[in-house]
């Protein structure tokens, strides 16, 4: 039976990162994952604050209004499936994790004076070819009902299970852009401040560097929501928000996007329109 | 779709003259005029040839699309320096590169209404005295030490500040929601619609040609007054020729798979200058002994959505003419002139391809076939753009009095009755597009 | 355009030093502004007979002035008008020219000397016509000695034009006034009885439209401020490479700007169907517009020549053959063309110059009968030494020399051309046909 841990509120993402550097040490030394912990965490009464709202509102090209994007409910909620992954009975180390891809769910308008319920939980702990996936499935709920349903897609490289690999390797090519994306070399620092994701490898390029990436790197779903923000109202009130991120994006940096209609949605993509190179690919699909 | 209702009844509006001041390159004579500068010299003109001294006009209204927040009621300035009554009312209108025509259409309709005898539209823009920001940084820190009580709070809204805030902003013609310039823009409409780099060097070539040709003939004896030592537009080329436009290396679109064709040579080059048309109705024509030149018809302002792939940045008229033909039940054809403001050579050439492409008339505007084919001859007779150069604001009023002049000619050599019609196609940034019919007076 | 020794000569130091060196003692000259009387103090009026006392009760009882009949001594008489129409022998100059004598000292600065005579005719009677010619060279000598910028002219009739006639009264306000500051040892003739006298003198072109070529700026912009002063309303044309100061002329004057190279074969069509739609007429056209291309004929380019006349004469023709073809040029018209000194007297190294300017002496004389039929006149006006954006490209010592060389001692203004031509354009003018009126200040060049 799965065991619920209520939390009297939303961690700090950066306690939670300090908690799991220590454990992933600890951890790589365990000679692979086997199960996933059983446990849901939840936090109930979750406010937003409306000028971290206007914050986020005007980084990521959203208007300001009083409808929390779905990227905003992301980082509102988020830490809490965090909080259960830097659990010592949790498979993958929390330090070194990939964020490959990302889904959510958005049935209705998440407003700021909304109180929310946040229930996170793992699943689906599988094999890549590059190491072990889990997905974090993070519910926030107004008065009972799910309003928005997160799908993280970690990945925790080099560390292996016994079995099958999925195999996807599609080759990407540059569809024609309808935009640029350039991003300053503080946007991971900026996203940082709104988001509460301080994780060194988007504060600067020293400590990037430490976690071997050349640069300081953007947050996935800094351009995972800038795509979502670019697609703009179109989207409607209820949709499903796709991510899979292929390649960081370095900072500063430029990103060619292409967020274009596609039968009922949209698809985007950002690349590199030197190496050709994606760097992101999804869709935004209304639910009617 | 519904029954397009027809335009109620009312009077005409008329297009009276118009003068402008020749067009310069950025950085050139006009680099330390002023969009008021500029504009007021276009409206002194303007009086001094239509002898409209200390006359209130109905209304002024003009716009610059790079603006200094100073000139935050830019035209009414321009016209308390102006020669006009200081009575005169004046407002700013901005609709990027279409301000232009949209103050002629915008006015013409109060004319027609019988909310206005007279009104001057315009525009203006400086390249060269564009305002330059500061940081978004510095500027919230600024803003903070004016809010600022205690000095505790004044120092603390000064640390907020990092050297590099004090980097300066310029201005650019990207794009807001896609951050891409202009001819990146139109560089991925070329590509899509094949447009080849000889096609538009053709184009280019003619606009040069028929804007040396109109000014040797003095066809602009009546339109443009000098500035600043400048008597004729700077960018004008008329030695240009095939050969030395197919040698400039192409300047947009060097990303794209496909071979990059837009060169400086045939895309407009930033720009300063300003425009103004006179406009009035018929009992104040015959009041001020002015003969009116061309009537405004009709217009239709148009909008595709660039930002999420459907049409190019520039192809709003493409849109806006076929609606705008239908409900004026006309066709392509039925036009003796037909003006589409070069932004680029490509942007013309992209638009007559979709009214070309059956599958555009089909799928994109709802007709049979394909919307028509644009005689050339009738395509822009005195040169455009290209030519002229093309500051912003400034190119609807260009069009407007140049076309106006060149109906009321053509009617007047005609000695008869039919009428002559001009169609006015202005493409401007946010994927906008404005488009006016003209008939000869 | 400063005369930095006019200024020099006549303030503090410099004035006693140029003084006992015996320079050049040019006096500023006093200039028209609107609502100045017509002369300061009293009018002098010498000479016998029925048409004297007719201009002396003229100028007392239309124009109120103080008219003495006889010099009274002690009274320094602003203007003394030599009444001499009926002279029939040289004999009779004497008293009258003696008397002029007596006062010339006591004259203020500024004044004037007219004489009124009659044109000498080659079937008069020998003395008649040595006595009328004897006029000629009586005044252009004594202008010559009048001092502080004082200046003498004269008015020479036709045979039976009457000394009341509107051209005449015309002519002898004008050479009264400051208006003709500049002119000086000048005998304008005056043809006919023709002409109208203003019911308004501040007001005289009231109703008339004028058209200025090359009014952009310089004696052109003058012009048409002139103009627009005595209340025409002006079309200000120039080409279009002028038009930012024509713009600022036409607004200037309330009135429209035309751009227009007059060199173009439509240009008198265009000339008139714009003073005919906006305006409603066309009454006044001044030839003013002028190219100067100075080389030694040795060293002239044929397109140098060809220019020079084309802009400066052909045009004229044309545009004035587009005028009297056009039917609408017939309500008293006026054409006042601008000549030179130079085409009078000749200028080395400006043969082209000189050759369009002596024609359009020629046009003038020729066109003007064509037009007489309509109450027309054409005439023309001769500056000498005018400081203008021209004249100061003249190297300084040619410059201050060429200044000198006229009875005042200095260069003209652009206003005193235009004052000039706003005369001739008058409708008072309309007796004067086909002259020649040199604004020179008495240049002792030519004739």
């Amino acid at each position: 039976m799965t065991t619920t841990v209520v939390l009297p509120e939303v961690p700090s993402l950066g306690g939670l990162y300090a908690r799991g550097a220590g454990l992933s040490l600890a951890r790589r030394v365990r000679s692979g994952p086997s199960v996933l912990p059983d446990v849901d965490y939840v936090v109930r009464g979750v406010r937003s604050d409306a000028s971290r709202l206007t914050e986020y509102q005007h980084l990521l090209g959203e208007p300001a209004s009083d409808v929390l994007p779905a990227g905003f409910v992301h980082v509102l909620a988020f830490p809490v499936a965090t909080a259960l992954m830097v659990r010592s009975d949790f498979p993958l180390p929390l330090v070194g994790l990939v964020h490959l891809a990302n889904r959510v769910t958005q049935l209705r308008p998440v407003l700021l004076d909304d109180e929310l319920d946040v229930r996170a939980s793992a699943t689906d702990l599988r094999a890549h070819r590059s190491g072990t996936q889990v997905d974090l499935v993070t519910e926030v709920s107004i008065d009972g009902s799910v309003a928005w349903r997160g799908v993280s897609t970690y990945l925790a490289r080099g560390v292996f299970l016994a079995g099958a690999v999925e195999e996807s390797s599609e080759t990407f090519d540059p569809p024609t852009p309808t935009g640029r994306w350039k991003l300053d070399g503080d946007v991971g620092r900026r996203y940082a401040a709104v988001s509460g994701d301080r994780n060194p490898i988007h504060l600067s390029a020293l400590s990037a560097k430490a976690f071997g990436f050349p640069r300081t790197i953007a947050h996935g779903m800094y351009t995972a929501s800038r795509a979502l923000a670019d697609v703009g109202a179109g989207r409607g009130d209820a949709f499903e928000w796709a991510v899979e991120f292929v390649k960081p994006v370095l900072l500063p940096g430029t990103v060619t996007v292409r967020i274009a209609h596609d039968g009922d949605g949209y698809t985007f993509a950002g690349w590199d329109s030197r190496s050709g190179k994606p760097h992101l690919t999804g869709s935004v699909t209304p639910l009617r | 779709m519904a029954q397009p209702t027809p335009t109620p009844e009312v009077r005409q509006a008329y297009v009276l003259g118009g003068n402008r001041i020749p067009f310069a390159r950025a950085g050139g004579p006009y680099v330390r005029a002023s969009n008021q500068d500029m504009l007021i010299a276009a409206i002194d003109g303007l009086v001094a040839r239509f002898g409209l001294q200390g006359e209130r006009i109905g209304e002024v209204a003009a716009g610059a699309v790079l603006k200094h927040s100073k000139d935050f009621n830019l035209t009414r300035e321009a016209v308390l320096g102006s020669a006009l009554s200081a009575e005169t009312p004046a407002y700013d209108v901005q609709q990027a590169c279409a301000t232009g025509l949209e103050t002629v259409v915008s006015l013409s309709n109060k004319i027609r209404l019988g909310q206005l005898e007279s009104a001057i539209a315009g525009g203006v823009d400086s390249t060269s005295d564009a305002p330059i920001a500061v940081s978004n940084r510095l500027r919230r820190a600024l803003l903070d030490l004016s809010r600022a009580k205690t000095t505790g709070q004044k120092l603390a809204a000064i640390a907020q500040i990092r050297p590099k805030d004090l980097a300066p902003v310029a201005p650019n013609t990207g794009e807001p929601r896609t951050h891409l310039s202009m001819g990146e823009h139109q560089a991925l409409t070329t590509a899509q619609w094949e447009i080849t780099q000889a096609a538009q060097d053709e184009v280019a070539l003619a606009s040069h040609q028929r804007l040396a040709a109109a000014y040797d003939s003095g066809f602009f004896d009546d339109l443009v007054t000098p500035f600043r030592g400048l008597t004729r537009d700077a960018n004008l080329r008329p030695d240009s020729s095939l050969e030395k436009l197919a040698k400039l290396k192409p300047a947009f679109g060097l990303g794209l798979d496909t071979t990059a064709t837009m060169t400086a040579g045939n895309s407009t080059p930033l720009s300063d200058g300003a425009s103004t048309v006179l406009l009035g109705s018929a009992d104040w024509a015959a009041a001020h002994d002015l003969v009116p030149l061309a009537s405004i018809v009709d217009a239709e302002a148009g909008a595709v959505d660039f930002v999420h792939g459907d049409d190019g940045l520039l192809m709003a008229p493409a849109f806006a003419v076929p609606r705008l033909l239908a409900r004026n039940g006309l066709a392509l054809a039925d036009f003796d002139y037909i003006e589409i403001h070069e932004a680029f050579a490509a942007t013309v050439l992209t638009t007559l391809a979709a009214w070309e492409s059956e599958e555009f008339g089909r799928t994109r505007l709802g007709l049979d076939g394909a919307f028509g084919t644009v005689d050339r001859d009738r395509l822009n007779v005195h040169g455009s753009s290209l030519a002229a150069g093309h500051p912003f604001a400034a190119t609807g009023g260009r069009i407007v009095a140049t076309i106006s002049k060149e109906l009321h000619r053509r009617k007047a050599a005609s000695g008869s009755d039919a009428p002559v019609r001009a169609l006015v196609s202005v493409c401007a940034a946010g994927g906008l597009g404005l488009t006016a019919i003209l008939e000869a007076a | 355009m400063t005369d930095t020794y006019l200024n020099l000569v006549n303030s503090g130091f410099t004035k006693k030093v140029a003084k006992q060196l015996g320079l050049p003692q040019p006096s500023p000259l006093r200039r028209y502004e609107p609502g100045q009387p017509l002369l300061p103090g009293a009018v002098l009026v010498l000479g016998r007979g029925s048409e004297a006392d007719a201009i002396a009760s003229f100028l007392s009882s239309d124009w109120d002035l103080d008219v003495h009949r006889h010099a009274t001594p002690d009274t320094r008489y602003s203007a003394v008008v030599l009444a001499l129409t009926e002279l029939t022998h040289p004999d009779q100059l004497s008293e009258p020219v003696l008397a002029v004598g007596g006062v010339l000292k006591s004259l203020p600065k500024g004044a004037r000397v007219v004489t009124i005579s009659r044109e000498p005719r080659a079937d008069d009677a020998p003395a008649v016509a040595a006595a009328r010619q004897g006029v000629d060279g009586l005044l252009r000598s004594l202008a010559k000695e009048l001092r502080g910028g004082s200046t003498g002219n004269g008015v020479v009739l036709a045979l039976d034009v009457p000394v009341t006639a509107p051209s005449v009264v015309g002519a002898l306000r004008f050479f009264l006034s400051t208006k003709s500051a500049f002119v000086d040892g000048q005998l304008l003739g005056v043809d006919s009885a023709a002409g109208a006298l203003p019911s308004d003198w501040d007001k005289p072109l009231a109703g008339r439209v004028a058209v200025v070529t090359g009014a952009a700026r310089g004696i052109g912009a003058s012009i048409a401020d002139t103009l627009a002063r005595d209340g025409a309303t002006v079309v200000a044309v120039d080409v279009p490479a002028a038009g930012e100061q024509l713009v600022t002329v036409a607004n200037r004057v309330r009135g429209t700007a035309l751009q227009l190279d007059v060199t173009a074969p439509d240009a008198g069509a265009r000339i008139l169907e714009h003073a005919l739609q906006r305006h409603g007429r066309l009454d006044i056209v001044v030839h003013n517009a002028g190219i100067t291309r100075d080389k030694l004929l040795a060293n002239m380019s044929a397109d140098k020549w060809d220019s020079v006349l084309a802009v400066n004469i052909a045009s004229q023709l044309s545009i004035n053959e587009a005028l009297q073809t056009s039917g609408d040029f017939t309500d008293a018209p006026r054409i006042v063309s601008l000549a030179s000194t130079s085409g009078i007297a000749g200028n080395r190294g400006q043969t082209n110059y000189a050759a369009s300017k002596g024609g359009v002496i020629g046009m003038v004389r020729a066109t003007a009968p064509l037009l007489e039929a309509f109450g027309g006149t054409a005439n023309a006006v001769a500056p000498g030494f005018i400081e203008t954006e021209m004249t100061a490209r003249i190297p300084a010592v040619t410059r201050q020399v060429a200044r000198r060389l006229n009875s005042l001692q200095q260069g003209g203004q652009p206003v005193d051309v235009a004052e000039t031509v706003a005369f001739l354009a008058s409708p008072a003018a309309g007796g004067i046909v086909g002259r020649v009126l040199r604004v020179c200040g008495q240049n002792m060049v030519g004739q």
